[in-house]
């Protein structure tokens, strides 16, 4: 027979009669592979706004010169620089946020003459060039930007930039296609006297080869250096990583979950037509063929899950790209991402994410198939008898499943082997699979001891539901992984972040002692790198009540090759008025647990911080968690910022009051004097506090709805498997009818099975959570971010959310028990 | 006791049974035969509360079962009707003891006495424990037999029970429903289209386009 025409009648045919359960495999893959899209497209876009970021508005700058610290440089040097360089060009940058429309922006101050040529797209909306130069705050935006906001030239926008207030009137619309919506332009000469940075420059974009590139580098003053825009990029990139893994390691588990559905569909599939396979077999079909048709079946419900895929996709991508861009912006600085359209690659790894997933999961069951023999065919429970031989080994293959995924984390958790936690990934996915191995007989040992006990209190559908589930081992195994690894991921997320939440908790009880902060508004990450106004800082300093103030400065040094956050604090203040340890008195510095990892560094260790002054040797004073970031932070003394970056200013403000000073009655005293003036956030300790445990929940936010979409699958999981089963098992229904039973016992006995799954897989998932957790605390945790996470057991909630997990799966039995309310047992038995 | 009145039923457009007429008394062994396709099987359905009738009556112990609701049709089944079928229908993941004792589960009254009895009395001894798939089709048949004598019903159905099994084993199956209703004083209907099978019974009916013939035979 062509295998067309075997596809047309037993895979085709198949699907349409078993619609439902191919619609919920279907959608079980769709929303793995969605999601797992939709994360990729969002960490992908917040990638490429840097990128575009990086490569600035040139398209053939590839290199740039900088300041090492991040800071900005005085701008004499571009004119040596352009004596050698003609392509080169000048930008001055800055975050913006816009209050009315809620949105932050990427302000760039550039040669508008000589960028003109990059300007002047075809389609542009007439620059109004004396507009740009004339006009005070005139910039130009994008496109998308302007459809986005419905604005047009000429509109006014009220913007916080640095720490003032200020208003940008759009002078132009860009019609550039590669330009992030979020990027706006203004002239370089406009925008150093608008925001009073006149002779100042962010970098100097260059193309050159390396050779130029050599000879540049040459002249500039300390502190600055040329750096390659790719290497940047990468370094940039590098940031996110650890963030990026994360999220699309918890999405690669709902890719897992749907995996479990379509080979339970498969499988069951598989089953259900063991007669039919038997005959074929026997009517001379090869098992290529058999092997075939079924891995043909779980193809097409893959390709058909990731092209739903691609759309769900579409939509978590819209959501993720707003959730990953707020943790960016907060986490490692303003990024804002408007591009949430999936692209053709995209949908390419969506189909291809499917394809793989549905050969993974249709291999084992296609290859079952082929086993099949035609005297073996019509016997019942044949297949499961057959299978019943193997549980013991696959008991133990999955022990020492457990036990590898457990040294392969250790390994990570003691080496580190790679930048991110690559074995520790890998540990925790061949625990679910060794759990998923160990489940048959998990389960038929377990239904011994519930077979009697399930008997006694429920009598008929008591034995019922046991018998059936002690038939069908396999089959329920599934269901039950998909209940475990629900439970499971609950349990670990719910320790981590509790676990998490607490540890913070202390963390800002230690460290955040002042009585009240200060910073710029325009400022929406944890670390700010632009200063504040040296009056503004002298106005606080001599403010009635203050007692002192901890002038805190943050900035992005070269530390191993990579760039890291340094905070310079007044430790001195921080130690007489709040018991904090002092820096000052050797060249000593503190710093997080993510570089102690990482570089294997600790306590008494030397480091070497390269400075405007060259590499200065400091003494690792001491480890400490920073929860901040997540790309390392060094914490020195302000007196080296002075010494070494020859800087005094400050980027964010801890005030201690004098004793009996009322702290409320300075913020308002604060705030109405300066308000007017400047543009900053002035917050009280508690204020402070709250705020950054709710910048930590939104940062949990895009976790919760990912683990949320897990469950959902593995709920689907259950329902496929019970509803599978009561397809199967229509006979077995009619009989029940026959002898007297009602759809209420049967209702009951599916309720029951679903209950019984819900029960062993939710104690197979209270084993797998925790020791998932762990490896997510110890390994995935400490090496992605260096957060030191002290394990807390929130027992109301685990109780409270496995209560709920159970009634949801017990509820999962109600679907398959209205769909068996269909069957017509005459059908059934006058069939034979 | 069991009394049909001008009972039809149509399926679609066919009309399987035009007004089947048949009275069956207490303690009576009655067989139907006729050939494939001819209704016997809906005809059992309908007396067995599977099915209702389009029109006509049906009553057994003089209860009019054709209003009965589902609800009550299927506690008529639970506590009256006993099925044997063709294809034994045991329960796949059921062992041998909990397959008969399932009725009486069923009911909320388990007898682990009366089902070891009743297991002895289908000479099933030692077999107790096994799954319908580890037996013969015969000793099959057994464990539906008991199965459907364990709760006591009044009436006794059974649709082609030799019908899956070789004559031998036939014969000794038909013995063995004839002993265990003449011991427990049970009316059995019995449809079949073999006529040495419907000679086990002790009166005889054809059904032959949709309608019963007079009795067509006796036996013993």
């Amino acid at each position: 027979m062509k295998f067309t025409k075997s596809i047309r009648l037993f895979v085709l045919r198949n699907i349409r009669s078993e619609k439902f359960l191919t619609l919920l495999a279907v959608i079980g893959v769709a929303l793995g592979v969605g999601l797992f899209v939709g994360v990729k497209a969002a960490s992908d876009r917040a990638l490429s706004s840097f990128e575009s970021d990086i490569r600035g508005i040139t398209p053939h700058a590839n290199f740039e010169i900088i300041d090492a610290s991040g800071i900005d440089f005085n701008e004499k040097i571009y004119r040596k620089i352009r004596e050698m360089d003609n392509s080169s060009y000048p930008v001055l940058q800055v975050g913006a946020y816009l209050p009315d429309l809620k949105q932050t922006i990427i302000l760039n101050g550039i040669d508008v003459i000589r960028s003109a040529a990059y300007l002047e797209t075809p389609g542009a909306d007439g620059l109004n060039m004396e507009s740009i130069f004339t006009d005070p705050g005139g910039i130009l935006i994008s496109r998308a930007f302007a459809d986005r906001f419905s604005l047009k030239k000429g509109d006014t926008l009220r913007a916080l930039v640095y720490d003032g207030r200020y208003a940008l009137k759009v002078a132009g619309i860009l019609n550039m296609r590669n330009l992030p919506a979020v990027t706006v332009f203004m002239d370089l000469g406009n925008f150093q006297e608008y925001f009073h940075k006149t002779g100042l420059l962010s970098r100097i974009d260059i193309s050159a080869g390396r050779q130029e590139a050599g000879k540049i580098e040459k002249i500039l003053p300390p502190g600055l250096a040329v750096e390659k825009k790719t290497t940047i990029i990468e370094n940039r990139s590098s940031l996110l990583k650890s963030f990026r893994y994360n999220l699309q390691f918890i999405s690669l588990i709902a890719v897992l979950v749907g995996i479990f559905l379509l080979y339970n569909t498969v499988f069951i599939s598989v089953v259900k037509r063991r007669t039919e396979i038997g005959i074929l077999r026997s009517l001379g079909m090869d098992k290529r063929t058999v092997i075939g048709i079924f891995l043909f079946q779980g193809l097409i419900l893959g390709l058909a899950g990731s092209l739903l895929g691609i759309l769900l996709g579409q939509v978590a991508a819209y959501f993720a790209v707003t959730a990953v861009a707020k943790t960016v912006s907060t986490m490692y600085g303003a990024v804002s991402v408007s591009d949430y359209l999936l692209s053709g690659k995209d949908a390419v790894s969506a189909l291809f994410l499917g394809v793989a997933v549905s050969l993974i999961a249709s291999a084992v069951p296609a290859y079952e198939s082929s086993r099949i023999r035609p005297d073996e065919s019509a016997r019942e429970g044949s297949f499961e008898w057959k299978y019943g031989r193997y549980m013991k080994h696959l008991f133990l293959a999955g022990l020492c499943l457990v036990a590898l995924g457990g040294i392969v984390s250790f390994i990570d958790y003691l080496y580190v082997p790679f930048n991110f936690p690559l074995l520790a990934y890998a540990g925790i996915l061949l625990i679910i699979a060794g759990f998923a191995s160990t489940s048959p007989l998990y389960l038929a040992l377990s239904m011994k001891c519930i077979r009697r006990v399930s008997s006694g209190l429920f009598g008929a559908t008591g034995k019922l539901s046991a018998g059936d589930i002690s038939g069908n081992i396999y089959r329920f195994s599934v269901a039950l992984m998909s209940v475990a690894i629900s439970g499971a991921l609950i349990i670990a997320f719910l320790l981590l972040i509790f676990s998490f939440r607490a540890s913070l908790k202390e963390w800002i009880q230690k460290n955040i002692a002042a009585d009240i902060y200060i910073k710029p508004a325009s400022c929406m990450s944890n670390f700010c790198y632009y200063p504040l106004s040296g009056p503004l800082v002298r106005k606080v300093e001599g403010y009635p009540g203050v007692a002192a103030v901890d002038r805190f400065r943050t900035l992005r040094i070269n530390f191993m090759g990579r760039k890291i956050v340094a905070g310079f604090g007044d430790t001195k203040v921080q130690r007489k008025y709040s018991h904090a340890r002092d820096y000052g008195k050797g060249r000593e510095a503190g710093i997080s647990s993510y570089l102690a990892t990482k570089y294997h560094l600790k306590k008494g260790d030397t480091i070497e911080l390269a400075t405007p002054k060259g590499d200065m040797a400091f003494t690792v004073r001491a480890v400490f968690s920073s929860y901040s970031t997540t790309s390392g932070f060094i914490y020195l003394d302000r007196k080296y910022l002075r010494k070494y970056w020859g800087l005094d200013d400050a980027t964010q403000l801890g005030l201690y009051i004098k004793k009996g000073a009322d702290v409320k009655n300075i913020v308002r005293g604060l705030r109405e004097e300066l308000l007017p003036r400047y543009s900053v956030e002035i917050m009280d300790n508690r204020e402070l506090r709250d705020s950054v445990l709710a910048i930590f929940n939104k940062t949990f936010a895009i976790t919760y709805a990912i683990e949320l979409i897990s469950i959902i699958v593995s709920m689907i999981g259950v329902i496929t498997t019970l509803l599978t089963l009561v397809l199967e098992k229509k006979r077995e229904i009619s009989i029940i009818r026959y002898l007297g039973g009602s759809w209420k016992q049967i209702r009951h006995v599916l309720v029951l099975s679903a209950g019984t799954i819900g029960l062993t897989g939710i104690l197979l998932g209270m084993i797998m959570g925790p020791l998932m957790s762990i490896i997510l605390i110890e390994v995935v945790n400490k090496i992605s971010f260096g957060w030191e996470i002290r394990l807390r057991v929130p027992l109301f909630y685990l109780s409270a959310v496995i209560v709920l997990l159970f009634l949801t799966t017990l509820s999962a039995g109600l679907i398959p028990a209205a769909v068996a309310k269909k069957t017509d047992p005459r059908r059934f038995i006058s069939f034979e | 006791m069991i009394e049909l009145k001008g009972v039809e039923k149509y399926y679609g457009s066919t009309h399987v049974l035009k007004g089947v007429d048949l009275r069956v008394e207490k303690g009576e062994f009655m067989a139907v035969t006729g050939s494939s396709g001819s209704g016997k099987s809906t005809l059992l359905n309908i007396i067995g509360g599977m099915d209702r009738p389009d029109s006509g009556s049906v009553s057994v112990a003089g209860e009019s079962i054709s209003s009965y609701s589902d609800e009550h049709l299927t506690r008529y089944r639970r506590e009256k009707i006993g099925f044997i079928f063709q294809f034994f229908n045991l329960l796949p993941n059921l062992t041998v003891f909990e397959n008969i004792e399932m009725p009486l589960l069923l009911k909320g009254s388990g007898n682990d006495e009366k089902v070891r009895s009743f297991i002895r009395r289908v000479g099933l001894e030692g077999k107790s424990q096994r799954y319908p798939h580890q037996l013969s089709g015969g000793e099959q048949q057994r464990v539906a037999i008991a199965r459907a004598l364990i709760h006591d019903p009044e009436l006794v159905l059974a649709d082609e029970p030799t019908g899956s099994l070789d004559s031998r084993t036939g014969r000794m199956i038909m013995e063995l429903i004839r002993e265990l209703a003449r011991e427990t004083n049970k009316t059995v209907i019995l449809v079949t289209h073999e006529q040495n099978i419907s000679a086990f019974a002790r009166g005889s009916v054809l059904l032959k386009d949709g309608v019963i013939n007079p009795a067509v035979g006796q036996a013993d």
